[in-house]
C-alpha cells in the first residue's frame, strides 16, 4: 500500500514537471519559503495580541479596515466607511467570498465582534479594539452601522487589527479548532493547509482573493527563531526571504551579491522608563552609595540631564549598526501626529552635568539601570552603552539585563526605578502610546495600562481627552502633537531609537518593508 | 606501607611525588601553564591596560575594533574590543579571575562539604548513611546543567549564586568517591587500632580516616576544578551567571557569538582559546596526579 501511494507520487511529480515544462512555468518559483523569526502562539486570530500572530493573520484574514505599509489606514474588506452622526460609523462592506465559498456579509461582522471578547483562555484579548462598539445595526448584507458611547474617531484604525470570520464556522469557535485548520477559513489571499507548532504553516493561494493575484502558489512560512541560522538559510537558498535581520549581519548582507535589502523605519520605539512615583525609589543611592530620603528622578533637570547624557547616534551606530534612527517621540516621519520639530535629544554631557549641579547633585548620584537581554534588538548592549554615558556626567550605573520572562514581571510590579522596554504603535497614531504609557494610570478608564514609570500629569491628560473626542482628523492631529510635546518636554519616558525592520530575500524578489513589521507574502513578488 | 618504602630509599613522600609527576613532560606544561594562568588572573588589576569592570573606562566608539587598533587616549587593543568597547585582553585576565575563583572555589567548598558527608556516611553506616546516598543518588540523577539553571533562575544572577549553584550541584561526586574510599580504608587494622584506644569519633574520621582517602579526593578536585569552570563559562553563555557589565570568560564568548557571522571574529575567538587552555591545562595536571596517586598504577 505504502509501495503504492509513493510510486502515485512519483508519478504524480512527473506528470507535474512535464506538464510545467511544457506550460513553460518551472514549477518551483511557484512555491516561496520564508523565514520569520518569531513563533506564533495560535492560528485563532482573536486569541492573542502579539505582532508574530497578527503577521501570520495577515495571510488569511482581512480586516474591515487595513494599514498599508507605513500604518495609513486603507480599505480593507470594507471599502468605505463614513461618521453618519458623531457616534455611529456606517462601513460599505466588499462583496468577496470566504475560503470556504460562503459569502462575506454584515452578519460576518456582528459574528465576529460578537465573538472577539469572549475568545477563552486568551492571554491577551483583542476586545481592547472592539470595547469601543456599544451597538451593531446591520443596513443591509452589505452595509453596517457600529454605534459607540460617545464620540470615538479612531474605530476605523483599532478595526485594523480585527481579522474578519465567517459565521459559517458555527456559534463559538474554540481556538484548537483554528490550530487543527477547521475554523482556519478568511477572506485572505491564502488558504490554510497546514500548521506545525514552531516549525511552519503551510498556505496555498485564494485564487479567489478580491484583490491582487499573489504571485506564489503555495507558501511555506516558516519560524527559524535563531538569528544566526535565519541569515544561514537565506545565504544557504534554503528559504528565499528572512525578517528581522540581525544588525550584526545587516552590513554583511547588504554586501552580498545574491541578496537584496527591504527597509523602513519600525513604529517601535526603544525607551527608558524612570521611576516618577515613588518618594524613595528602590534602585537609586548616593553618590556614595548611602540611602537616599528622595528621588532624584521626580526632578525635571535629572530626567532632563539624563536624557542630554546619552549618545543616540553612536548607539545607533555601535550598538544597532545603523539599524535605527535617533528618536524624540513616539513615531517615525511621516505618521499620522508626527510632530516635525520634535528631534532627539541632542548629546550634551557639559549640559547634563550642570542641570545635575543645579538639581542638587554636583557629584551625581547612583543608580541601576534594568533591562532585557532577549527580547528587543541588541536590548542588553543599548542598556550598557547607555550605562557607560549616565556613569560619564557623574551617575554611576550599575546594568543588570534579565530574561524577558523573569523581567517583565518584576518591572510590571515597578520594582525598578531605571528600565528598558519598547512599544510599537501597532495603530501608527500617537493617541495609542499617549493613553497607554504617559496618561494618568486608571485601569478602570483603560489609560496609563502600561505607563510603568507612573508619570502624571493633569494637564497631559486634559489634552489627551481632548483628542480622543475630536472628530476631526486636522484639529485631533494638532491636540496630538501638543500631547507628544508635552510629554517628552517633561521627559515623562526618555526616547532612544526606533528600530529599522529589515528584510533580506534572494535577488529577483521585492518586497515591500512595513512599518508594523508584518511579513506578508502577498507584498513578496519577483522582480518584473 | 608505602610510607615505609620511601623511607628506606631515603626520599620523603613529597619528593618521590614530585619525581613522579615530572615524568609527564606535558603534565608539567600543564602545571606550568595552570601556574602563569593563576599568575595573571591574579594580578589582572596590575597587568590590564584597562579596568573592563568600570562603565566609565570603556567608550561605545570604540566598539568592534579589530586587534590592534589605538583607541582614541592612544590605548592599544591588542586582541582588539568587543561592541561596548571592552578591551578583550584586559576583558580576558579579568574574567580569568572570576572563572577561577568561581571554578577553585565552588570545588573547594563543594569539596569539603561532600567529603565530610562521604566520610561520615561510610563510618557512621546505617541509616543515615543510606539518607546522605540516597540524597547523592537524587543529585546525580539530574544533569548538573538543568539544576544549577534552576537554581540561578531562583536566586538570581551574581557571583555568589553562581558559586553556590555550583556547590550545590558538585557534592554529590565528592561525597560518593569519599564513601567508596572510606568504605575501604575503615575495615583497615590502624582503625581498628584508633577505636581500641578509645579515640573520639571525629578524631577517628578526620585525623585517621580522611587522610588515607585523599589521594582520590584531590584527583577528583581537579577534575572537578575544570567541570566547574566549563559550567560557570555554559551559565553566563546563556545568560544566567555573572553580571553582563563585569563578564565571565562565558559571558565574553557569547557576547561576540553573534558576531561571529560578520567576520568579528577576535569577540569570541579570544576568550574562548583562553578556556581551552585552561580547561586543557587542569585536565593535563589531573589525569598525572591520578595517575601518580593510584596506588594500583604504582610501580
Amino acid at each position: 500500500m505504502i509501495f503504492d501511494l509513493r510510486a502515485a507520487g512519483c508519478a504524480a511529480s512527473v506528470l507535474a514537471s512535464v506538464l510545467a515544462s511544457l506550460t513553460g512555468a518551472p514549477a518551483m518559483a511557484q512555491t516561496l519559503s520564508l523565514a520569520v523569526s518569531a513563533p506564533v502562539t495560535s492560528i485563532d486570530p482573536h486569541y492573542h495580541t502579539l505582532s508574530p500572530n497578527q503577521s501570520l493573520d495577515a495571510q488569511i484574514f482581512d480586516p474591515l479596515v487595513d494599514m498599508d505599509a507605513t500604518a495609513h489606514p486603507v480599505p480593507a474588506l470594507a471599502e468605505s466607511w463614513k461618521l453618519v452622526d458623531s457616534q455611529t460609523w456606517e462601513f460599505h462592506l466588499r462583496t468577496t467570498n470566504f475560503h470556504n465559498g460562503a459569502p462575506f456579509t454584515a452578519e460576518d461582522v456582528a459574528f465576529t465582534l460578537d465573538r472577539v471578547p469572549r475568545v477563552l483562555n486568551s492571554p491577551g484579548s483583542f476586545s481592547i479594539y472592539t470595547k469601543a462598539v456599544t451597538g451593531v445595526e446591520i443596513v443591509d448584507p452589505h452595509t453596517i452601522r457600529l454605534r459607540t458611547s460617545g464620540v470615538y474617531p479612531l474605530l476605523p484604525i483599532d478595526l485594523t487589527q480585527v481579522s474578519m470570520l465567517s459565521r459559517s464556522i458555527g456559534a463559538n469557535p474554540l481556538t484548537e479548532d483554528f490550530n487543527s485548520g477547521k475554523n482556519a477559513i478568511g477572506t485572505g489571499p491564502f488558504k490554510f493547509v497546514a500548521y506545525k507548532p514552531g516549525d511552519r504553516i503551510e498556505l496555498d493561494r485564494n485564487d479567489a482573493y478580491w484583490g491582487a493575484k499573489p504571485a506564489w502558489e503555495h507558501v511555506n512560512y516558516r519560524i527559524i527563531s535563531n538569528d544566526a541560522a535565519r541569515t544561514s538559510a537565506l545565504l544557504a537558498g534554503d528559504v528565499s526571504l528572512i525578517d528581522a535581520v540581525p544588525t550584526s549581519d545587516y552590513v554583511k548582507l547588504s554586501k552580498e551579491p545574491k541578496v537584496t535589502l527591504a527597509q523602513i523605519v519600525g513604529l517601535r520605539l526603544i525607551f527608558l522608563w524612570l521611576d516618577h512615583q515613588r518618594d524613595v525609589s528602590p534602585f537609586v543611592e548616593g553618590p556614595n552609595g548611602e540611602k537616599l530620603d528622595h528621588n532624584p528622578l521626580k526632578d525635571l533637570r535629572v530626567r532632563q540631564a539624563l536624557s542630554f547624557a546619552i549618545n543616540r547616534p553612536a548607539i545607533v551606530s555601535q550598538v544597532m549598526e545603523d539599524s535605527a534612527i535617533p528618536s524624540g517621540q513616539f513615531l517615525p516621519k511621516g505618521s499620522y501626529s508626527y510632530v516635525p520639530d520634535l528631534a532627539a535629544p541632542p548629546y550634551d554631557p557639559a549640559r547634563a552635568r550642570k542641570l545635575l549641579a543645579e538639581a542638587g547633585y554636583p557629584k551625581g548620584f547612583r543608580i541601576t539601570l534594568h533591562g532585557s537581554n532577549d527580547r528587543y534588538v541588541n536590548d542588553a548592549k543599548i542598556i550598557q552603552a547607555v550605562g557607560q554615558m549616565w556613569t560619564r556626567i557623574g551617575v554611576q550605573t550599575k546594568v543588570e539585563a534579565l530574561p524577558w520572562a523573569s523581567y517583565v514581571g518584576h518591572a510590571s510590579k515597578l520594582e525598578y526605578s531605571a528600565f528598558q522596554f519598547g512599544w510599537g504603535t501597532s495603530t501608527g497614531e500617537a493617541s495609542n502610546p499617549l493613553r497607554a504609557l504617559t496618561a494618568t494610570y486608571d485601569a478602570a478608564k483603560g489609560l496609563g495600562t502600561v505607563n510603568r514609570g507612573r508619570y502624571s500629569n493633569p494637564a497631559l491628560d486634559q489634552l489627551i481627552d481632548k483628542a480622543l473626542v475630536t472628530a476631526d482628523d486636522g484639529a485631533r492631529e494638532t491636540l496630538l502633537q501638543q500631547a507628544t510635546r508635552m510629554a517628552m518636554d517633561d521627559v515623562a519616558i526618555i526616547p532612544l531609537h526606533q528600530q529599522k525592520n529589515i528584510w533580506a530575500m534572494r535577488k529577483g524578489l521585492s518586497y515591500t518593508a512595513r512599518a508594523d513589521e508584518q511579513t506578508r507574502a502577498i507584498d513578496i513578488r519577483p522582480v518584473k | 606501607m608505602s610510607d615505609v618504602a620511601a623511607v628506606v630509599r631515603e626520599e620523603t613522600p613529597f619528593h618521590r611525588f614530585v619525581h613522579e609527576f615530572a615524568e609527564s613532560k606535558l603534565a608539567v606544561a600543564g602545571f606550568v601553564v595552570v601556574a602563569i594562568i593563576a599568575f595573571l588572573a591574579v594580578f589582572a588589576s596590575v597587568i590590564a591596560p584597562q579596568n573592563p569592570y568600570d562603565l566609565a573606562q570603556l567608550d561605545i566608539m570604540d566598539g568592534r575594533l579589530p586587534p590592534g587598533s589605538v583607541s582614541a587616549d592612544g590605548l592599544t587593543f591588542w586582541l582588539g574590543t568587543d561592541d561596548q568597547g571592552r578591551d578583550m585582553l584586559s576583558g580576558i585576565l579579568y574574567g580569568l579571575r572570576i572563572s577561577l575563583t568561581v571554578g577553585a572555589g565552588s570545588a573547594i567548598i563543594a569539596g569539603i562539604i561532600g567529603s565530610a558527608l562521604g566520610l561520615t556516611a561510610a563510618y557512621v553506616g546505617g541509616k543515615i548513611e543510606t539518607g546522605i546516598m540516597r540524597l547523592v543518588d537524587l543529585q546525580l540523577s539530574f544533569p548538573a546543567i538543568l539544576v544549577a539553571l534552576m537554581i540561578l533562575a531562583f536566586l538570581g544572577k551574581g557571583v555568589l549564586n553562581v558559586t553556590l549553584a555550583l556547590v550545590i550541584v558538585e557534592w554529590a561526586r565528592y561525597a560518593r568517591t569519599a564513601r567508596g574510599a572510606a568504605l575501604v580504608e575503615r575495615r583497615r587494622e590502624y582503625i581498628e587500632a584508633a577505636e581500641c584506644l578509645a579515640l573520639p569519633r571525629w578524631r577517628v574520621l578526620f585525623r585517621h580516616l580522611l587522610p588515607n582517602c585523599m589521594p582520590p579526593l584531590i584527583v577528583i578536585g581537579t577534575i572537578q576544578i575544570a567541570r566547574a569552570i566549563t559550567l560557570e563559562a555554559t551559565l553566563s553563555f546563556l545568560g544566567l551567571g555573572v553580571p553582563i557589565t563585569e563578564p565571565s570568560l562565558g559571558l565574553l564568548i557569547a557576547n561576540g557569538y553573534q558576531y561571529m557571522l560578520s567576520g568579528k571574529y577576535w569577540i569570541s575567538f579570544y576568550p574562548g582559546i583562553a578556556l581551552l587552555v585552561t580547561i586543557v591545562a587542569i585536565n593535563l595536571v589531573g589525569d598525572q596526579l591520578r595517575d601518580v596517586l593510584n596506588p594500583r598504577l604504582r610501580r
